[in-house]
């Protein structure tokens, strides 16, 4: 088998001959237009633009598409291709959404243990008082990689769960439209290309890349830039198709408020992936202008007279936050939306409280709109403003609270076991909770003026992920594994990793908290020993290196378990979801038959009922 | 050795659970004292930032305490048993409940709302009997008086109302005392300020709370706080450096 039957090889070949022929093109053009030959930041933008189109083109995300306009008819294939071997289909344009999901899925694991690493890197630096090993500049680039890869490995894992899951929950054949779906995995492979060659370059403002500092570093911000705007073009299509896919393909007898919850929390997703990304996407192709074309969008210039003809740099947070903020609850709902879907299987009962949860969702999706300048309590803006989004952001609590109290009903009164996938999701409460508790605290203004850029937003915003989409992440992982392989995952080793993460994660959270009490400042690359932190600080660091062993602890069990676990059978948990109806691994054509919603979906513990009827051999 | 009702109505759950929250708000709420010792005391602005904290350490003591005992004791009660293969009892859910624990959270909201806004006040106000401009640039801080005296360090009188006005000469810092609670932006094309009433006397670390490129860390200047008595002797001999250099120049 040749290297370049594989799409992604081919893709990554594209890459790079586009970025040559892109900064060459850029070139001669500045020479026709009689400017100097290079500049960098038009060179390498127009170089990146063009290698992303030659990544797309390569790996043939658009090739049917491109058939299409020349009236050439491309039937949906099936199956593995005909002349490789069946793995191979993972590393190349497939349109079945179990391959797509299990992409992105693979691709988020990927990216999760990259970000972490550069966590780490910067963590052995803090560990004690001191520069020792990383100089200012790498460590505010470790520091800002260490972000953005962490933040696009949550949202191609949630990309995982959605288009693995949805289809099969509500027992559609496959996604609205499998094309687009594989065009919006594709996209992002380019864009994390171009976001770890930033690295080479620098670039040091953190994730929130505020001007005027990004409009001054060196060019790696340039490659940021597009490469967050290309992940956000992902977020769009993703959520537009599966959108799409729960409205219109549900099943007979499947209202809306009988879909399994996890969609409902994917839906409350998808309407904010769908109409907030444009934001930052926004926000960010300014900046990239205003670095390459000089169009002062952000930063103040001033005339001869003192009157500023530039720009504004508050109107960036603005742009920013309206999507930043949302975004975070992009990160936790698929998360408690798993934490919902699993607590009924394991208590034996049904979910307390369906539509009130599944309305909470929502809920929380709505009031995430109307609170983004809680991010900016200290930024300068019109005083009065602290009030409003004070206010706004207390109320997010109450949805908030729904959801917990839920569960908890939930879990009482149940039998309740407890194999990995169950211990991670209470793992998940216990962790979001610590995370949601400390976050009306940064909500009243008064308060947020001291904490604000510590530690302990840095405890509480690690909190509220993990929480809400890292423990209930592995959770997901452990649950549906049978599902996808067949076989079952090592327990012992699944419980190993519990013990090590959880109570390691508890303890990194409250010493980044006293941390911040303390007067720590965050994104800084040495601290004062005066200020009486080094133990805290020690402690946060070896706690990390503990998650991340726990973590690498799982990667050998899902890679071991999938060759020797034991057969896993259909149905190992008894859910009576219907992906859990039909043979492990799922076959290519998931259902074979269409089926029906003839009960509710968690009803355990009624007798005789059930969710689904797989339509009988006579009556289709 | 209790003997636990199986039954998931049983009033015994409840009184058992209740007196447990209120065991763990009371032991957590010293806990979470003690490991988040937040630093602001030393200004008039910090005590009500300092008061609401600790205010909210409370409610956090209250709120994971619920939720983690009602938790835990679900999962030691309501495990499965050994040979137990039933299901759960079947309950759906309970609207009224739903409706106590929309309505609860919302009066607190309302509540902390107001609170929340009188603390802010009082976290923002104060007097201008004394100023001072304090500018920031990458990486480093300038001070100077409206009476023409410049300096590195920052010097003001205790108990004094200081309204400290600041601006950036390039890209956006922040200004933070810790010991004094809030901090403020410094915003390139404006000039934002910052209320401040020290109490304590002593020397303090002015430092950048917003990342502002290569050396942000090391962004700090020194201050301190004196006796009047004293800052008027520093002001008056800095004025006359001063001006024996502009009249030797
Ligand atoms: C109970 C609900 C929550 C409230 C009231 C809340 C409140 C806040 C506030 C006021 C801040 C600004 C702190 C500051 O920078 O000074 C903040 C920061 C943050 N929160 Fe939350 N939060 C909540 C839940 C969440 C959730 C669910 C997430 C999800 C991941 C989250 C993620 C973040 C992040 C990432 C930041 C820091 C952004 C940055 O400055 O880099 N929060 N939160
Ligand atoms: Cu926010
Ligand atoms: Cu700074």
């Amino acid at each position: 088998m040749r290297l370049t039957s594989l799409g992604l090889v081919r893709g990554l070949i594209g890459y790079f001959v586009g970025l040559a022929v892109g900064m060459a093109a850029v070139v001669i053009l500045r020479l026709a237009f009689g400017m100097s030959a290079w500049d960098q930041e038009a060179v390498w933008v127009g170089g990146l633009i063009s290698a992303i189109i030659g990544f797309l083109l390569g790996v043939g995300a658009m090739s049917d598409w491109l058939k299409w306009t020349r009236g050439i008819e491309t039937p949906l294939h099936h199956g593995p291709p005909a002349d490789k071997p069946a793995w191979t289909r993972y590393f190349g344009v497939d349109y079945n959404h179990k391959v797509i999901g299990i992409q992105y899925g693979v691709t988020g694991l990927f990216l999760l243990v990259v970000g972490g690493s550069f966590a780490l890197v910067f963590r052995t630096e803090l560990a004690d008082s001191g520069i020792s090993f990383l100089q200012a500049g790498t460590y505010n680039t470790f520091l800002s990689m260490h972000a953005w890869v962490a933040l696009a490995s949550i949202l191609l894992g949630i990309g995982g769960i959605a288009n693995y899951l949805v289809p099969l929950m509500i027992g559609a054949e496959d996604m609205a439209f499998p094309r687009l779906n594989a065009f919006a995995y594709w996209i992002n492979v380019p864009a994390i290309v171009t976001l770890l060659i930033s690295m080479l370059f620098g670039w040091d403002s953190g994730w929130t890349a505020y001007p005027p500092l990004s409009l001054l570093g060196p060019v790696g911000y340039q490659m940021v830039f597009l490469a967050i705007f290309t992940i956000g073009l992902s977020s769009i299509l993703g959520s537009l198709n599966l959108i799409v896919t729960m409205l219109m393909m549900r099943p007979k007898g499947m209202t809306l408020f009988r879909m399994p919850i996890l969609c409902w929390a994917i839906l409350a997703t998808s309407i904010i992936q769908l109409t907030a990304t444009q934001l930052i996407g926004q926000a960010f192709l300014m900046l990239s202008f205003e670095r390459s074309l000089g169009m002062p969008f952000f930063k103040p210039i001033y005339d001869a007279a003192g009157v500023n003809i530039g720009g504004q740099p508050i109107l960036f947070q603005h742009l920013f936050w309206f999507y930043s903020h949302p975004a975070v609850y992009v990160f936790v709902l698929p998360g408690l939306g798993v934490i919902s879907e699993l607590l009924p299987v394991f208590a034996r009962k049904p979910l307390f409280g369906y539509r009130w949860v599944a309305l909470s969702s929502l809920a929380i999706a709505l009031v995430g709109f109307l609170v983004w300048g809680h991010h900016m309590f200290t930024s300068g803006y019109q005083p009065y403003l602290r009030v409003v989004f004070m206010i706004s952001t207390l109320l997010v609590a109450v949805p908030t609270g729904v959801k917990f109290f839920s569960w908890l009903g939930t879990l009482w009164g149940g039998r309740l076991t407890f194999p990995t996938p169950m211990l991670f999701t209470l793992g998940a409460i216990s962790v979001f909770l610590i995370g949601g508790l400390s976050g009306p605290i940064l909500a009243t203004a008064a308060t947020d003026l001291f904490l604000h850029d510590t530690y302990f937003v840095v405890g509480h915003f690690h909190a509220t992920i993990f929480g809400g989409f890292v423990f209930p992440f592995f959770a997901a992982i452990y649950y549906w594994y049978p599902k996808i392989t067949g076989r079952m995952y090592n327990e012992t080793l699944g419980k190993l990793h519990f013990w090590l993460m959880t109570p390691g994660f508890w303890l990194m959270s409250l010493a980044q908290m006293t941390a911040g009490t303390m007067g720590m400042r965050r994104r800084i690359a040495d601290y004062d020993p005066a200020l009486g932190v080094e133990n805290v600080q020690l402690l946060v660091t070896i706690a990390g290196f503990v998650i991340a062993f726990s973590i690498l602890i799982m990667i050998y069990n899902l890679f071991t378990s999938a060759e020797i676990g034991v057969l896993a059978g259909n149905n190992p948990w008894r859910s009576r979801s219907p992906e859990w109806q039909i043979p492990s691994p799922v076959p290519e054509h998931s259902y074979a038959k269409p089926i029906a919603v003839v009960g509710e979906p968690y009803d355990y513990g009624l007798a005789g009922s059930s969710y689904i009827a797989m339509a009988g051999a006579g009556d289709d | 050795m209790l003997k636990l009702p199986q039954s998931y109505a049983d009033r015994k759950h409840f009184l058992i659970v209740g007196a447990l929250v209120v065991i763990g708000t009371i032991v957590l709420g010293f806990f979470l004292l003690a490991i988040l010792p937040i630093k602001a005391q030393a200004s008039v602005q910090a005590e009500p930032i300092r008061w609401l904290f600790q205010l909210h350490i409370w409610l956090i003591a209250f709120l994971f305490s619920l939720v983690v005992v009602f938790m835990l004791y679900a999962l030691l009660v309501f495990r499965r048993r050994k040979h137990d293969d039933s299901e759960g009892e079947h309950f759906e859910g309970n609207t009224a409940l739903e409706v106590i624990w929309t309505v609860v959270p919302l009066v607190l909201v309302v509540i902390f709302s107001f609170i929340g806004v009188q603390t802010l006040r009082g976290a923002t106000s104060g007097g201008d009997e004394v100023q001072v401009k304090a500018e920031g640039f990458q990486w480093s801080w300038a001070f100077s008086y409206p009476n023409g005296v410049t300096s590195a360090e920052m010097v003001l009188p205790v108990n004094k109302p200081a309204l400290i006005t600041l601006q950036s000469r390039d890209v956006i810092h922040s200004f933070w005392v810790a010991e004094w609670g809030p901090k403020q932006d410094l915003v390139p094309g404006m000039t934002t300020s910052l209320h401040i009433t020290p109490t304590e006397i002593g020397e303090f670390q002015l430092a950048c709370a917003e990342l502002c490129g290569l050396s942000h860390w090391s962004m700090t200047a020194k201050i301190r706080v004196v006796p009047e008595a004293e800052y008027t002797a520093w002001m008056e001999e800095m004025l006359a450096a001063q001006n024996t250099q502009t009249a030797s120049r």
